[in-house]
């Protein structure tokens, strides 16, 4: 079942020179209960796809879509009152560079706190009774230590105490990571919750995520421009290059067949892919480079890069689907 | 903290000596253009009197009416200061909310009026608006004062210099008349002053706020659904509102530039007057002494500014022990 | 709706084309920047096409309102001061001194305070320490204070009026720049350009300048905003513009006397000073939001 289901999303932005079309068309369809990874180059249009989920764009943004639904909930028809009850509810968000995402005059406590769910009456009542009888119920301050816990800070006082400047990148997203879950979100988004980190925290982040998934059935959607390490802990993908989603399938139809080139070219990328590598060989890389945003191919617009080009490539190729894996191109073909 | 402290003193103490010698060579060239003093010793020698004349608080007497000019200038200066906070303390409540709505509504009809009303208040040339204030009575009939300090009929002894607190100690004697006598002789001249006020602390928080709202923890805030006003309340507030007031120091001198002018123009009893009648009648040492009162007033309500910033803003405190 | 146009030769702007086609979408700006132009214009050919000249006296016509008021005829339009001087001409005239004398020392402190807030901010050791003490203590006398001291010093007389408000905005203006450059000098790229063994006049003009465009407008404004009101405070309080010398500030204090007779001799100038400043302000404001917009 699909918990997003994102038809034809287009993002049109009004510039100096224009209005420039920098999401095209995208589809994502996200299955309830997956990690799905959306994995593009930077400036791919990653971030705009989500914000554009989240409702967060400016105001020379154009957002048109066919569909946007989350679960039952259309998210292109949701009023601002309703959108702030899913956002941070049912939907959270990691940054990456966690640090510039926390308020820099706001201890870690008292940003963890004003995420939690608001304290009803009865909560309150409860809470008076514990002070009179002694009996041991959740507190919130019990409640943060428990979610500082299960992302992996063991000193939670200290962290609590401090503000963001004090705290590395790793434990700032970890923070950002126990702020997201603190509802028990139905979906999270990771915006590239690993870049500018050492190797070790960004496996940390990673089995993290990945726990969460399996140990609280969360959905996670993540977005990386790193193809080998997203992939590992992906059980669905979807390829986005220059804004037009190229290919989406499951971990496997991707990785055993791939039919878009771009998507090929990718797992060329991957260096212990040893079919594409022989001994001393170079390493693989497109030709070319990303078109800048003004300068977009008209079609599809892989085409000056694409190897397998041919002139009817200036046209918008339509989705194909077959059994859930569906790519964009006109020359479709699996590499053998 | 400590070892902070100690490097602030130590810039305090070399740019005083920087100024204490530009008060020298003013009194040096004002002297001998008055050809008062004739002096023999080397230059370094005289300069090092001076500075002793100085510390024991004594800044020479003035060539008209002997008086000491140290104890009149801080009589004077003290009413120039009641009207910059007077003018501070009007323009902020008018401009703080200004500036914040402007930036949170940016590059809306709101943000343009609100720009509109800014400029035009650094536009209108303080002296100008100032003579035009002098006209109001004769148009409106006379609601402000716009003469003088105080109306003559109190007698207020000097206590503080303040004017304001003096006029609060004698309520024995006039109940509090001279009091409100000497708020609504200050309204018309800081009002006046706050014109340029406004507009530099409109300009100031509007940046501020833009910069907060657009800055990633707001974002992050939009995405946990928060809603505009709790963020706005919560974080954008907090983070945007303390940086206006080191900015705000740095305008220290042309605020109190301006509040001279408008002295001149109002005939109030200030420094600025001091210093321009004194140099109308040729009591060229009055120059020094102004320097060294203004300039170290200035010198050090920088430095305590700069201290305060570092309680209030913890960023501040943690970037005091990195680098440098 | 096509979006993406067959042959796609466009070339990308430069930096400062594309601020430049922002500019031009801003009216308000654009029309500022064509009064701004007209009025430097004024103030440099003010002599040759004011309908008379500002020291012509006419005891025929002695204090004339202006041609709107009853009383007022067409031949002096703005009217006359006491001595039967045209107003309008006198303004004209006025305008050349505050305005060319605000230009000139933009000019000069603009290019002056640039190169020693550069200097500032690329050295570091005694040199720089001695200015940064230096510069705090010249910032903490007041402008008006330290163009008394020099005018007292030197006399007054409107090249001297000139002279102390430069030295005395100079402080200021050095403090700003040097603020915006150590600010980009912190940037990354700025590390980049001197790893690659840049000279620091090489940093400077490719690293530094392209990238201070939008403090630079500011501050550049905000001098030349101080200048206006410096000259024209100092020319009503006696210290600037000598008597046949015609400035918007002695031309208020001059009319002083007549405030009651004749507001409009005290009124005019006033919105004169006000006018040139709005004009200026809009027209940098807006040019900074071009700059603001062409760098995101």
């Amino acid at each position: 079942m699909a918990l997003l289901d994102i038809r034809n999303l287009s993002i049109d932005i009004d510039t100096a020179q224009g209005k420039i079309r920098v999401i095209d068309k995208a589809s994502l369809n996200i299955v309830d209960g997956s990690i799905h990874g959306l994995i593009g180059e930077s400036g791919s249009g990653k971030t705009l796809i989500t914000k554009a989920i989240l409702g967060l764009h400016n105001s020379n943004w154009t957002v048109t879509a066919d569909r946007m639904f989350l679960g039952k909930t259309d998210l292109s028809k949701l009023t601002h009152k309703e959108r702030r009850q899913i956002l941070g509810k049912e939907i959270s968000v990691i940054f990456q560079e966690p640090s510039s995402y926390l308020d820099p005059s706001q201890k870690i406590r008292v940003q963890i706190e004003s995420v939690l769910p608001k304290k009803t009456w009865k909560q309150r009542f409860r809470l008076i009774l514990t002070k009179i009888k002694k009996v041991n119920v959740q507190s919130r301050r019990l409640q943060i230590k428990e979610l500082l816990h299960k992302v992996g800070i063991q000193n939670d006082v200290a962290v609590l105490n401090c503000f963001p400047h004090q705290l590395s990148e790793g434990v700032c997203q970890k923070v950002m990571i126990a702020m997201a879950i603190a509802n028990s979100p139905r979906l999270i988004i990771a915006d590239e919750p690993t870049t500018a980190m050492e190797a070790v925290t960004q496996s940390q982040i990673f089995r993290l995520l990945y726990k969460l998934n399996q140990l609280n059935n969360t959905t996670l959607l993540i977005l990386s421009n790193n193809f080998a390490n997203t992939s590992n802990i992906s059980d669905y993908m979807t390829l986005v290059y220059c804004g037009q989603t190229v290919e989406s399938g499951s971990y496997k139809q991707i990785m055993g067949s791939a039919m878009h080139p771009y998507t090929q070219s990718m797992l060329k990328t991957l260096i212990n892919n040893v079919q594409f590598n022989e001994h001393k060989a170079q390493l693989y890389t497109l030709p070319g480079n990303i078109p800048s945003s003004n300068q977009l191919p008209i079609g599809c617009r892989l085409g000056p890069r694409c190897p397998r080009a041919q002139k009817i490539c200036v046209e918008n190729p339509t989705l194909t689907t077959k059994k859930g894996h569906s790519f964009r191109c006109h020359y479709p073909t699996k590499v053998s | 903290m400590l070892s902070f402290l100690l490097r602030r003193l130590n810039l305090l103490l070399i740019t005083a000596l920087i100024l204490t010698i530009i008060a020298f060579a003013t009194d040096r060239i004002v002297s001998v253009n008055s050809e008062t003093v004739v002096n023999s010793n080397g230059y370094i020698k005289q300069y090092f009197a001076y500075l002793w004349q100085i510390m024991n608080g004594d800044l020479g007497y003035s060539s008209v009416d002997n008086q000491s000019l140290l104890e009149r200038g801080l009589i004077f200066f003290a009413s120039t200061l009641e009207l910059c906070f007077t003018a501070l303390i009007f323009s902020s409540i008018i401009a703080i909310p200004l500036g914040l709505l402007a930036g949170l509504f940016r590059n809306t009809r709101l943000d343009y009026a609100i720009m509109t009303i800014a400029i035009m208040g650094l536009a209108l040339p303080v002296f100008w608006v100032g003579v035009m204030a002098v006209l109001l009575p004769s148009v409106w009939g006379q609601v402000l004062p716009v003469d003088g300090n105080l109306s003559l009929i109190y007698e207020v002894p000097v206590v503080t210099g303040f004017l304001l607190i003096d006029t609060l100690m004698v309520t024995e004697q006039y109940e509090l008349f001279a009091f409100i006598d000497r708020v609504a002789h200050l309204i018309l001249p800081a009002l006046v002053l706050s014109f340029f006020l406004i507009t530099e602390i409109v300009r100031l928080t509007r940046h501020s706020m833009t910069m907060v709202m657009r800055s990633n923890y707001i974002q992050a805030a939009y995405a946990k659904g928060f809603s505009r006003t709790k963020i706005v309340f919560a974080h954008a507030l907090k983070n945007a509102l303390p940086p206006i007031i080191p900015q705000l120091r740095l305008q220290l001198s042309t605020i109190i530039s301006f509040a001279m002018t408008i002295e001149i123009v109002f005939n109030l009893n200030g420094i600025g007057k001091w210093l321009f009648i004194s140099l109308k009648t040729g009591d060229y040492l009055v120059l020094p002494a102004g320097i060294l009162i203004i300039s170290g007033f200035i010198l050090s309500f920088s430095i305590f500014i700069e201290i305060l910033m570092v309680v209030i803003s913890p960023l501040r405190r943690g970037s005091l022990y990195a680098d440098k | 709706m096509l979006i993406n146009n067959g042959f796609n030769e466009d070339k990308i702007q430069s930096p400062l084309g594309y601020i430049w086609s922002i500019f031009k979408t801003k009216t308000i700006a654009v029309v500022a920047m064509w009064l701004m132009i007209v009025l430097i214009i004024i103030s440099l050919f003010a002599p040759w096409f004011v309908p008379h000249s500002p020291l012509a006296q006419n005891p025929d016509s002695m204090l004339l309102p202006p041609y709107w008021v009853e009383g007022g005829n067409t031949n002096h339009i703005l009217g006359t001061d006491d001595l039967g001087r045209d107003s309008l001409s006198r303004l004209f005239h006025g305008l050349q001194l505050t305005l060319g004398g605000a230009l000139i020392i933009t000019l000069l402190v603009g290019i002056i305070g640039m190169l020693i807030g550069a200097a500032a901010a690329l050295t570091k050791g005694v040199k720089a320490s001695v200015l940064h003490h230096l510069l705090d203590a010249l910032l903490a006398i007041p402008t008006l204070l330290s163009a008394l001291i020099l005018i007292t010093i030197f006399g007054p007389s409107y090249t001297n009026c000139l002279i102390a408000i430069s030295l005395s905005l100079l402080p200021q203006f050095i403090r700003s720049s040097f603020l915006a450059i150590e600010q980009e000098l912190s940037k990354q790229y700025i590390v980049a350009i001197q790893l690659d063994g840049a000279t620091k006049t090489r940093l400077f003009r490719y690293g530094i300048l392209p990238n201070i465009l939008e403090p630079t407008v500011t501050i550049i404004n905000r001098l030349f905003t101080m200048a206006i009101i410096e000259i024209a405070t100092l020319g009503f309080l006696g210290f600037g513009a000598q008597l046949p010398q015609t400035e918007l500030g002695s031309l208020i204090a001059s009319s002083m006397e007549l405030i009651y007779l004749s507001p409009w001799l005290v009124t005019f100038p006033g919105i004169a000073i006000f006018a040139v400043i709005i004009i200026v302000n809009v027209f940098s404001e807006g040019l900074r939001h071009a700059v603001l917009e062409g760098e995101e």
